[in-house]
C-alpha cells in the first residue's frame, strides 16, 4: 500500500505549514531519507525527508499552500499504485499518533472537515484544503472558481485571483493596472468616479501621498509580507495582542564579568576555537536564575501555566531576512565551554539555514541581546508560548558609587518583560535581581 | 422693475440655453438673454447649417460614384433654394424646440443685447427699449464671431464668412477660402460637391493643423481627389476687386518661399478664426485670457457671482464644450461643486471623409514625452467600409507603453463621428488598449477597424512584454 506523506507538526503551536518547493516531481523514485519538499513553519524553514523508499506518486499541494498539519501532501509507494485524485484529508496514522500529544488541534482540524463538506454541497469542486478555507472565510462559493490546478483543482491562488477582482470591481481597469504595478491596494483609495469608482488619478494621488509621506518609500522597493516575514510578523503581533507584557530594568555591574571572561577566555577558544562572548556568559547566568526562579521558566498554554523541567534558552539570532531563534538546551547542566561550543554553533547554521528542527524546538526562556550596538535598553517581546524574555543592552563604561567612593565601571542595562497574565510583579523583580547578583558574582556559575 | 433671478444668462447658444434649462430644473429662476436667435452660432450659423450642406455633398458624391456601380440617374440638378429652404427648416425646427424646452422651464426669455453693469445689474437693450434686471448669479455665454484679418484691400470686396455664406444667393464657379481650419475645410467639401472650383489658403504648413498629421495628410489628398488646390504655408498678402459682372477678386498669396502668386476667385470665404463676444462684459474689469474671459475650472471669472462658459472663454470653441461648461456653471451657480474635466473631448470634422479625434494627437504625446505606442489600421482592409465604397481612412490609436492606457484616437473615414464616442467610452471609463482589443464588435461594420487596431497593437505590446 501507498504511504502517505503528511504535513509533519514540528512545533506545539503550529497549525499549518506552507509550502516552499518541492524536491521531487511525481514519478520520480524516493529513498528514505532525501529530501521531498521544503516547508516554513514557525520560524524556519525546514526540508522534509522521505519516511519510505519507492516512487512519488501523487503531489496535492503546489508551492505557496498554505497545509494544516497532517494534511496527507502526496503518496510514495509502488510504481503504478492507485492513489486518490485529490488529498484524502488529514492521516489517519498520525492522528492515532498525535492524539495523546494534541488532541484537541487535531479534533478541531477534523471538525473543521466536516464543517466544509456541510458548506459545500458541490462534493465535486476539486480543491487544496488551503483554497477552501481562504474561499469559506471570504464567502467564495468553490464552485464559481476556475481551478488552475490538474483536473481544474482549485489553489489558494484561484481564490486570491477571484478575491482581486472582487475588490477591484470598483476600479477601472486602467486604474487597477496602475494600482498593481505601485503594489498600492485600491481598497484604501477613495475614488472620485461614479459612485466611488476609482480612478486612474486617484491611484496616482494616493500614491503621490505615500511617497510625500515617506520618500524613501518611492524608491525603495516594497516585498510582501511573506515567508519568514510574515511568521515573524504574525507571532509578535499575536504576543503583543494577547499577551500583557510588562518590562522591568535593572543595570548590572560587569566588571567581573569582564575579569571572567578574560580569564577563561584561553581556556574555552582552546576547545572550541571561539572565543567566549558576553552572550555565552549572559545565558549561562540566565539558566541559574532559571534554575532558582522556576516560575519564570514557564509556559502558558490556553489556560495552563506549565512550570517547565528542563531550562532551554533560545538566543534570538538575526538574519537578513529576519530572526531566529535557536535553542541551548538544558544550560544548567553545561559549563560555558559547552555553551560557548553549542551558541556559535547555532548562530552559523542559522545564518546558512542549516538548522535542524529539534534545534528550533522547546525553548522555555529567550534572550535577546543587542549589545553589539549603540542600544542600552530596550522592551523586548515574549516569544509566545513562554512566559519571559530577557533583553540585554551593550556594556559601558559609567560612573557608579561604589563604597561612597565614585568609580568607572562597565555597566549593563538589562529589561525583562514578562507575561503578566502568568506571572507577577514580585517573582519577576525577584528573579531580575537574582541575575543581577549573579552576573555581579559571576564565580559562583563555577562552583 | 422685474422680480430678481436666481441666475440669468447672457447668449442663447448651445453653452447658455443648456446652463439655463439646468438650472431651471433644478427649480432655479432663469432669465435668458439673446441678441439674435436662440440656438446661437451652432443652429444658426455652424453646426447645424453646414451639416445640413454636407448631407447634401454627401448625396451629390455618392450619386456620381453610384454612375461607376451601375447605378444611374440623369445629370444631377441643383437647386441652391431648395437646399437653403431644407437648411432652415431644420434650424427652424431645432430653434422652436429648445424655445419649447425654454417654456417648460418656465425661463424668462429676453429678446435684446445684455450688458453687466458695475453694480452687476443686468441692461436689456431691444430695438425699442431698455430695461434693467436683477440676479444673485450671471452666466456668459456670448459666444464668438469671425475673425475678418487686416488683409490689404478686403474691406473694398464682397467677403463673406461663415455667418452670412449660408445664405449665399448663387452657387459661385470658384471660391478661395482663407483658412484651412476645420471650417475652411468643411467649405472645401460643401463646395467641391457644388462643382465650385475650391481654393483653399492655409498658413501653417498642414490643413487642419491642430489634428494629428496623419488625418491632415489623408484629408489634403482626398479633397485634392476632388479638385480642391490646397495652398499651405502661404498668406494672402492683397486682395484686389476685379470689375468683371460676376464680382471676382484676385488674390496676392504668397508662398512659402516668399514667392507672390495671384488667385483669382468668385467668391471669397475668410475663415481664419473667431474672436469672443465680450460686449457683454465691457463695463466690468474682468481678468482675461487674450481676448477671451478667464475662467477657473469652476466657470468662475474673478468677479464674485459671474461666470462664463462656451466660445467667449476660448479653449476649444465646441459646442458640446460649451454645453459641458454650461453644466458645471449653473452647478456652481446652484451652490453645487463641480468641475470641468477636459479629459475626454471628441473633435469631428465632418468633410469627405469625416475626421474624429479624442485626447492627444502623436505630436502632443511626443511634446509631453511620454513613452508611447501606436498603431494605424487602414479602412480599405475593412469589409463594410469596402462594400460602401468608403474604404478612404483609417483608425489610429495610440497608447502609452506601460499600462496600455488610450492617450489619443484619431479616425479618418466615412462615419467615423458616430464612431469616436467608442473611443471615448474606453477613455472616459479608463478602459486600456486590452479591454479596447477584448471587446466584441459586431461584423461588418466599420468599427472593426478600431478594434483590430486596438488588437494589433495590443498583441504587440504584450508579445514585447512592455506592458504592465
Ligand atoms: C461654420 C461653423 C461650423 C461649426 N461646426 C461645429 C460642429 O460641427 N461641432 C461643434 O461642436 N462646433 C461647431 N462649431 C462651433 C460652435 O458653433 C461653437 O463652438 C458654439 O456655438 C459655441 O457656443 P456658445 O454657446 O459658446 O456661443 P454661441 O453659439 O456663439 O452663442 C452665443 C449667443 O450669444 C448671443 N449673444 C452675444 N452677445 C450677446 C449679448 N451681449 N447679449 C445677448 N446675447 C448675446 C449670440 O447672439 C449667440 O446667439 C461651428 C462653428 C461654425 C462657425
Amino acid at each position: 500500500m501507498a504511504n502517505e506523506v503528511f504535513m509533519p507538526k514540528l512545533s506545539s503551536t503550529m497549525e499549518t505549514g506552507t509550502l516552499l518547493q518541492w524536491f521531487k516531481e511525481e514519478g520520480d523514485s524516493v529513498e528514505t531519507g532525501e529530501p521531498l519538499f521544503e516547508i516554513m513553519t514557525d520560524k524556519i524553514n525546514i526540508e522534509v525527508e522521505a519516511y519510505d523508499d519507492g516512487v512519488l506518486l501523487k503531489k496535492y499541494y503546489d508551492i505557496d499552500d498554505e497545509i494544516p498539519v497532517n494534511q496527507i501532501i502526496a503518496y510514495v509507494g509502488q510504481q503504478d499504485e492507485v492513489v486518490p485524485d485529490t488529498s484524502p484529508g488529514i492521516s489517519g496514522n498520525e492522528i492515532n499518533e498525535e492524539k495523546e500529544l494534541n488532541e484537541s488541534a487535531v479534533e478541531e482540524t477534523s471538525v473543521r472537515i466536516e464543517e466544509q463538506s456541510k458548506v459545500e454541497p458541490s462534493e465535486d469542486v476539486r480543491a487544496t484544503p488551503a483554497a477552501r478555507r481562504v474561499a469559506r472565510s471570504n464567502n467564495i462559493l468553490l464552485n464559481e472558481i476556475s481551478g488552475s490546478g490538474p483536473k481544474g483543482r482549485v489553489h489558494v491562488k484561484d481564490v486570491n485571483q477571484v478575491l482581486i477582482q472582487r475588490n477591484d470591481s470598483r476600479a477601472t481597469p486602467l486604474a487597477k493596472k496602475v494600482s498593481k504595478a505601485h503594489q498600492v491596494s485600491l481598497e484604501s483609495i477613495n475614488g472620485s468616479g461614479v459612485n466611488g469608482k476609482v480612478m486612474k488619478n486617484d491611484v496616482a494621488k494616493s500614491i503621490d501621498r505615500v511617497s510625500r509621506v515617506d520618500p524613501s518609500i518611492q524608491t525603495s522597493q516594497k516585498r510582501k509580507l511573506s515567508g519568514m516575514r510574515k511568521v515573524i510578523a504574525d507571532r509578535m503581533q499575536e504576543s503583543v495582542n494577547t499577551a500583557p507584557h510588562v518590562t522591568l530594568t535593572s543595570e548590572i555591574d560587569m566588571k567581573k564579568v569582564q575579569e571572567l571572561r578574560k580569564n577563561l577566555m584561553k581556556v574555552v577558544e582552546s576547545h572550541t576555537g571561539n572565543r567566549l562572548s558576553y552572550t555565552d556568559i549572559i545565558i549561562k547566568a540566565t539558566g541559574e536564575a532559571l534554575s532558582r526562579h522556576p516560575a519564570m521558566n514557564a509556559s502558558l498554554n490556553d489556560d495552563e501555566i506549565v512550570l517547565n523541567n528542563s531550562i532551554n534558552v533560545g538566543l534570538a539570532v538575526s538574519l537578513d531576512e529576519g530572526l531566529i531563534v535557536p535553542v541551548i538546551q538544558d544550560v544548567p547542566s553545561k559549563g560555558l565551554r559547552e555553551i560557548n561550543d553549542h551558541a556559535k554553533r547555532l548562530a552559523k547554521n542559522a545564518r546558512n539555514q542549516k538548522l535542524q528542527e529539534d534545534q528550533l524546538k522547546g525553548a522555555t526562556f529567550t534572550v535577546s541581546n543587542l549589545g553589539m550596538y549603540a542600544v542600552d535598553a530596550f522592551t523586548p517581546i515574549i516569544n509566545l508560548p513562554q512566559t519571559a524574555i530577557l533583553g540585554t543592552g551593550r556594556i559601558q563604561e559609567k560612573p557608579v558609587v561604589v563604597d561612597q567612593e565614585i568609580e568607572v565601571r562597565p555597566t549593563m542595562a538589562v529589561s525583562l518583560s514578562f507575561d503578566h497574565r502568568a506571572i507577577d510583579g514580585a517573582p519577576a523583580a525577584a528573579f531580575l535581581t537574582e541575575l543581577k547578583q549573579i552576573l555581579e558574582n559571576p564565580y559562583e556559575l563555577l562552583a | 422693475m422685474t422680480a430678481p433671478y436666481d441666475i440669468t444668462v447672457i447668449g442663447g447658444g448651445p453653452g447658455g440655453y443648456v446652463a439655463a434649462l439646468h438650472a431651471a430644473e433644478q427649480g432655479k429662476r432663469v432669465a435668458l438673454i439673446e441678441a439674435k436667435y436662440l440656438g446661437g452660432t451652432c443652429l444658426n450659423w455652424g453646426c447645424i447649417p453646414s451639416k445640413t450642406y454636407l448631407k447634401q455633398a454627401e448625396i451629390i458624391e455618392m450619386i456620381k460614384k453610384a454612375r461607376d456601380w451601375g447605378i444611374e440617374t440623369g445629370e444631377i440638378k441643383l437647386s441652391i433654394d431648395k437646399m437653403k429652404r431644407r437648411k432652415d427648416e431644420v434650424i427652424h425646427r431645432l430653434r422652436n424646440g429648445i424655445s419649447y424646452l425654454l417654456k417648460q422651464g418656465k425661463i424668462d426669455v429676453f429678446y435684446g443685447y445684455g450688458t453687466i453693469e458695475k453694480n452687476h445689474s443686468i441692461t436689456i437693450k431691444t430695438k425699442d427699449d431698455v430695461h434693467t434686471i436683477e440676479s444673485e448669479k450671471i452666466i456668459v455665454a456670448t459666444g464668438s464671431r469671425p475673425v475678418v484679418p487686416s488683409i490689404q484691400g478686403l474691406e473694398q470686396v464682397d467677403y463673406d464668412t461663415s455667418d452670412t455664406i449660408f445664405d449665399m444667393k448663387n452657387i459661385p464657379s470658384s471660391i478661395a477660402i482663407i483658412g484651412g481650419g476645420v471650417i475652411g475645410v468643411e467649405f472645401a467639401c460643401i463646395f467641391a460637391s457644388l462643382g465650385t472650383e475650391v481654393t483653399v489658403v492655409e498658413m501653417a504648413d498642414r490643413i487642419i493643423p491642430n489634428e494629428d498629421a496623419d488625418a491632415s495628410k489623408t484629408l489634403t489628398k482626398e479633397l485634392e481627389n476632388k479638385g480642391v488646390s490646397i495652398l499651405t504655408g502661404s498668406t494672402v498678402k492683397k486682395v484686389t476687386k476685379v470689375t468683371k459682372e460676376n464680382n471676382y477678386s484676385i488674390l496676392s498669396v504668397m508662398d512659402g518661399n516668399g514667392e507672390t502668386h495671384s488667385l483669382e476667385a468668385q467668391s471669397l470665404l475668410v475663415s481664419v478664426g473667431r474672436k469672443p463676444n465680450t460686449s457683454a462684459v465691457e463695463k466690468l474689469e474682468l481678468e482675461k485670457n487674450g481676448p477671451f474671459i478667464h475662467v477657473n475650472e469652476k466657470m468662475e471669472t474673478t468677479n464674485k457671482g459671474i461666470y462664463a462658459i462656451g466660445d467667449v472663454i476660448g479653449g476649444y470653441q465646441l459646442a458640446h464644450v460649451a454645453s459641458a461648461e454650461g453644466i458645471v456653471a449653473a452647478n456652481n451657480a446652484m451652490n453645487v461643486d463641480d468641475q470641468f474635466d477636459d479629459k475626454v473631448i471628441p473633435r469631428c470634422i465632418y468633410t469627405l471623409p469625416e475626421v474624429a479625434s479624442v485626447g492627444m494627437t502623436e505630436e502632443e504625446v511626443v511634446n509631453a514625452g511620454i513613452s508611447y505606442r501606436t498603431e494605424r489600421f487602414e479602412l480599405h482592409a475593412n469589409g463594410k467600409a469596402l462594400s460602401a465604397g468608403e474604404a478612404v481612412g483609417f483608425s489610429k490609436i495610440i497608447c502609452d507603453e506601460t499600462y496600455g492606457e488610450i492617450l489619443g484616437v484619431t479616425l479618418v473615414g466615412a462615419h467615423v463621428t458616430e464612431l469616436i464616442s467608442e473611443a471615448s467610452a474606453f477613455m472616459s471609463l479608463e478602459g486600456t488598449i486590452e479591454e479596447a482589443a477584448k471587446m466584441i464588435h459586431p461584423h461588418p461594420t466599420v468599427s472593426e477597424a478600431f478594434q483590430e487596431n486596438a488588437s494589433s497593437l495590443f498583441q504587440k505590446l504584450k508579445n514585447q512584454g512592455v506592458l504592465v
